[in-house]
């Protein structure tokens, strides 16, 4: 389980400063489309991630 | 610009009738499987969880809070990133038991009816505004279209077609087992025309709008508000409720759990959706600023929630108007048909099973099938009836929070589910209860101007389109704390810590071994019978059988107790986890514990463990392998071993004991010995009960041959082991038996040999003195009658003096002293001395000896004794000879053996004869014509050579004749300077 409580504390992390994430993505300075861009990022993570799991892990 | 209402409506038909194709002929098996099946239709069918959210009400909300609309998408796209830790158990689960939504998961985990109804009622409540949501977004927008038609005409016409499409195409699956292929596919399709629609429309606003990305900026750049080029800051408080909600919806939202896990091809499809929802959601997501600013930059005639359709109206393009309504229609239309379907399955199994069990029907997957299709149409029409009163004065966006924190209030014991074994059904009734309270208190009545309690009471805040976040964290801090507390505060019973156990994490079920009042797969057709009607019974009993490969007819009680877990699984998913199981536990029921405890189903669990095997890492996989190779060892142990439960049912059955008893362990293992065949089982049931601990050659004939068995048993108990039962070893002394036969027979001989070899000492010694007298006689008479008679004594005494030399030799074995004057002999000239001495004698008969050993083959030995080896041989062999026969005496070198036979033309020794042949004083001869001391000799000579003598008989198989006397000795090879001549010289 520890490593549950790990992704847990990691995903309760990123909910609470969600909002100064998006501000931070979202601010004047940058293109209107660099939100799209971090997120295609964290697609692109999730993305290997799948690609380098072992084929047994379920 | 307006379309007609007949054209709108026939356009709205045409694509529905599209989709009833494409689900029609995947239904008929037109596509190719691997194409139905493909990870990307299971992600794009996934897409259905955008409904009309995508099209319509993102740009609303976008206008409203700019980029906060993407906590809509983040939300789900972060739930499944998390997919491996988040979603993947659930399926896990669900597959296992055949859930197919969160209702049966509730009622499975929290082992209650009432929390699978309650599950039932606050989906069934919250889906009734997002149902709302899509009839009033299709409504609205084809009032849009066409002014003059009626939203009720469309909203009932668009209801109708939903029902019909569900009825067809959702209720197919009778047993549970298939997916619903044809409905996956037309949803994907769905969420195809939705994409494809939405990214048309950016990229002509983008490029029609704004000429492109350079434009825009510059269009971007003359906006000195932060709401018009959505720069705005987030409001922390409803992005985060909304962000919650998105992420809850992957497990609670009725629709997307059913797609998620009830139609999931492989979980290497959810592996794959775990990036490709949250790529689907991203380009769904790309357009929305780019319609919003389009719209404003056209001066759209509608509100921000229907830019899309005001847009592209704008544009003047009759037919991107038309694309972006049908890609409303398809959005709402998926989503519809997909919830009211999880939530049809839901109300039946947690509403109308529990209250009513079909009993009576003869056909009882055809009477499910139809009260499916009615509840579909009931929900619809419920949703129908509730749009028309209250929904559509609500906006969009607030339909859709009411309906999302309604179903957020089921995400605690959701996750409780996977993570938190400790929480119980009284804390999860309990947290849901005051949750849904308060939502319903604060957001359900004060919206739908019901009655704002809030109000009425005074109370500091009162809900409004800008705090409404607040009551939905409120509602759900209320229900974690109310559940935490209650769970911790009251007891489970062992049945729901047991599930608990089974749903948790990466643990296994650890099932009792108990014995089922079934004895056999025929008791459990006749004990179902009584609910289920015997033909329904049947083909479920004999569905699990042949799901496990089990043969038709089943006894074991291990492979029972599977039968009965598999059919409750396989009834859960036809009647929901609560029915079924209570089924099960009423009627296919347990004997009543004999102790207070039974044991673990080793054997179950060993099972699963192997299941687990490739998923094991670490201190896990490490004590895995531990298990394993113990349990090598026990099977591979060259001792036949077998461990019996306390009642008596058989847990090991190891390699030998499979050799030894022609059982395989698959069919013993989990059944009583009682299955054994008789013999093993009188012998061991009778030692297993007995108290004696060992057991020494037990004679158990198998086979018709006599085996001698040594039996051992030993307690299974311990102090890290408390259940009762035994080992039980069972050596097999047969081949000992026979050695120690053997060796008496052996030591019975010797005892001959030495009585024989006294007997003739003392026997020698008078008659020397009878020879010498007869001798006296000879000279002290000239009578020629009693000269005669001396003579006469003197050859009897001679022949008496002949025998007894014999003996003499005989007792003289085993002497190997004797090897240390070994010479190197050539066979070949002993074997022509014998046959020298043996023409002196007046019995040759005519019989021609014929010498082919070469000349070279040389033994170590002494040249003596081995003549008279061949002498005895030789005689034997002319003595069986037919008068002018030929005995042949051949020599070869084979690797370091010489090998010699002799081989007559006799008529051979009857088989019976053959084992007794070099027994001393045993002879096949007429008396006074051997001894029966010949073969001895040549037999012990041989043993004082190291070598082995060997007979066959007939030698000529096909004339039946002929004796083969086959001698093998160690060969010399001569070194180089020891040469035979030196031998021959002596």
């Amino acid at each position: 389980m520890y490593i549950y409580r790990l992704v847990f504390l990691l995903v309760l992390a990123i909910y609470i400063f969600s909002p100064n994430i998006l501000d931070w993505w979202t601010s004047p300075e940058n293109a209107w489309y660099s939100p799209y861009i971090i997120w295609a990022g964290l697609i692109a993570i999730g993305f290997w991630l799948e690609w380098r799991r072992d084929p047994n892990e379920f | 610009m307006n379309f007609s209402a007949p054209g709108l409506l026939l356009a709205s038909l045409l694509y529905l009738i599209l989709l009833f194709g494409i689900a029609w002929i995947t239904e008929k098996g037109v596509l190719p499987r691997s194409w139905v099946r493909h990870p990307l239709v299971y992600t794009l069918s996934l897409g259905v969880y955008a409904g009309i959210w995508a099209v319509y009400a993102a740009v609303g909300m976008a206008a409203e809070s700019g980029f906060g609309f993407l906590a809509y998408y983040l939300g789900i796209s972060g739930a499944f990133l998390l997919a491996p830790v988040l979603l993947n158990p659930v399926m896990r689960i669900g597959r296992a038991y055949q859930l197919t939504s969160l209702a049966d998961l509730f009622a499975y985990r929290y082992r209650s009816q009432w929390a699978g109804t309650l599950v039932t009622i606050c989906s069934g409540t919250a889906i009734l505004a997002l149902l709302s949501m899509q009839i009033q977004a299709v409504s609205t927008s084809a009032s849009l279209l066409a002014p003059d038609t009626s939203p009720r005409l469309i909203s009932v016409l668009f209801s109708i077609t939903v029902v019909l499409f569900a009825m067809l195409f959702g209720t197919r699956r009778s047993q549970g087992s298939e997916n619903h292929q044809g409905l996956v596919l037309a949803i994907a399709f769905d969420s195809l025309v939705k994409l494809f629609a939405l990214l048309t429309l950016g990229g002509v606003i983008l490029f029609g709008v704004f000429d492109g990305l350079g434009g825009l900026e510059t269009w971007l750049a003359d906006r000195t508000t932060p709401v018009s080029s959505m720069t705005m800051s987030i409001d922390d408080g409803s992005w985060r409720a909304l962000m919650l909600m998105s992420f809850a919806g992957a497990l609670v939202l009725p629709h997307m759990y059913h797609m998620t896990f009830s139609e999931n091809p492989s979980p290497k499809a959810l592996a794959k959706a775990s990036w490709g929802l949250p790529l689907y959601l991203l380009l769904l997501g790309l357009p929305v600023p780019l319609i919003l600013w389009g719209g404003q930059a056209l001066a759209a005639t509608t509100g921000p929630d229907f830019y899309a359709i005001g847009t592209a109206q704008a544009l003047g393009s009759p037919a991107l108007t038309l694309l972006m309504y049908i890609a409303g229609l398809s959005a709402a239309s998926g989503l519809m048909i997909v919830s009211t379907l999880a939530l049809a399955g839901m109300v039946l199994n947690h509403a109308v099973l529990p209250l009513r069990t079909p009993k009576d029907q003869g056909d009882i997957y055809h009477w499910l099938r139809w009260v499916k299709r009615l509840l579909i149409a009931a929900i619809i029409f419920a949703a129908l009836l509730f749009h028309e009163t209250l929904g559509k004065n609500l906006d969009l966006a607030i339909l859709g929070a009411i309906s999302l924190s309604g179903m957020l209030q089921l995400l605690p014991g959701a996750l409780g589910v996977i993570y938190w074994p400790e929480g119980n059904r009284r804390g999860l009734i309990a947290g849901l209860v005051s949750g849904l309270v308060i939502w319903v208190v604060t957001l359900v009545l004060p919206f739908s101007h019901t009655a704002n309690l809030l109000e009425f009471l005074g109370a500091p805040l009162i809900p409004d389109y800008s705090n409404w976040h607040i009551f939905t964290f409120a509602s759900l801090t209320v229900n974690v704390v109310v559940f935490a507390l209650v769970s911790v505060l009251s007891t489970s019973t062992a049945e729901e810590a047991s599930a608990a156990e089974a749903c948790s994490l990466g643990a296994l079920s650890r099932p009792q071994r108990r014995e089922l009042l079934a004895t056999s797969s025929a008791d459990f057709v006749r004990q179902l019978a009584v609910p289920l009607g015997i033909s329904v019974a049947r083909r479920e009993v004999e569905r699990a059988l042949a799901q496990l490969k089990l043969p038709n007819v089943e006894y074991r009680p291990y492979q029972l107790r599977r039968l009965r877990d598999r059919v409750e699984v396989n009834l859960s998913g036809l009647l929901g986890p609560a029915v079924a199981s209570d089924l099960v536990k009423r009627h296919l029921g347990y004997k009543p514990m004999a102790s207070g405890g039974t044991a673990q189903d080793i054997r179950y669990v060993e099972r699963a463990l192997g299941d687990y095997q490739n998923r094991l890492t670490g201190l896990a996989g490490e004590l895995d392998n531990l298990r394993r190779h113990y349990r090598q060892t026990l099977h591979n142990l060259p001792i036949p071993a077998c461990s019996v439960g306390e009642d008596g049912e058989i847990l090991m059955w190891n390699n030998t004991m499979e050799a030894l008893t022609g059982i395989t362990a698959d069919d013993v293992v989990g059944a009583k010995l009682m299955a054994l065949p008789e013999h093993w089982h009188l012998l061991l049931d009778d030692f297993n009960r007995g108290e004696e601990l060992h057991r020494y050659k037990h004679r158990l004939d198998l086979k018709g041959r006599p085996h001698w068995l040594n039996l051992h048993k030993a307690a299974l108990s311990g102090p890290d082991h408390t259940e009762g039962g035994s080992i039980i070893l069972v050596e097999d002394q047969t081949e000992t038996r026979l050695l120690e036969d053997e060796l008496m027979h052996s030591e019975r001989l010797a005892s001959v040999g030495r009585l024989a070899a006294g007997v003739a000492h003392e026997i020698g010694n008078p008659v020397t003195g009878i020879s010498s007298l007869a001798q006296n006689l000879k000279l002290e008479t000239d009578d020629p009658d009693i000269l005669s008679t001396a003579e006469q004594i003197q050859q009897q005494t001679r022949r008496i003096s002949t025998i007894l030399q014999s003996l003499m030799n005989f007792a003289r074995t085993g002497n190997h002293a004797h090897a240390n004057r070994y010479e190197p002999v050539a066979i070949r000239r002993c074997v022509n001395e014998s046959i020298n001495l043996l023409s002196l004698s007046d019995k040759s008969m005519g019989v021609h000896f014929v010498n082919d050993c070469p000349e070279d083959l040389l033994i170590l030995g002494d040249e003596q004794r081995l003549v008279q080896v061949f002498i005895n041989l030789l005689a034997n062999a002319r003595d069986a000879s037919p008068i002018g026969g030929e005995v042949h005496i051949s020599g070869n070198l084979d690797g370091y053996s010489a090998i010699i036979e002799v081989t007559d033309e006799g008529p051979g020794i009857p088989t019976e004869q053959l084992d007794h042949i070099f027994e001393p004083f045993y002879t096949t001869k007429a008396p006074n014509k051997g001894t029966g001391l010949g073969l001895s000799l040549v037999y012990s000579i041989i043993e004082e050579h190291y070598g082995n003598i060997q007979v066959d008989s007939p030698a000529n198989a096909d004339r039946g004749r002929g004796t083969c006397v086959r001698l093998r000795l160690p060969a010399y090879e001569p070194d180089a300077g020891n040469t035979i001549s030196q031998n021959q010289g002596s």
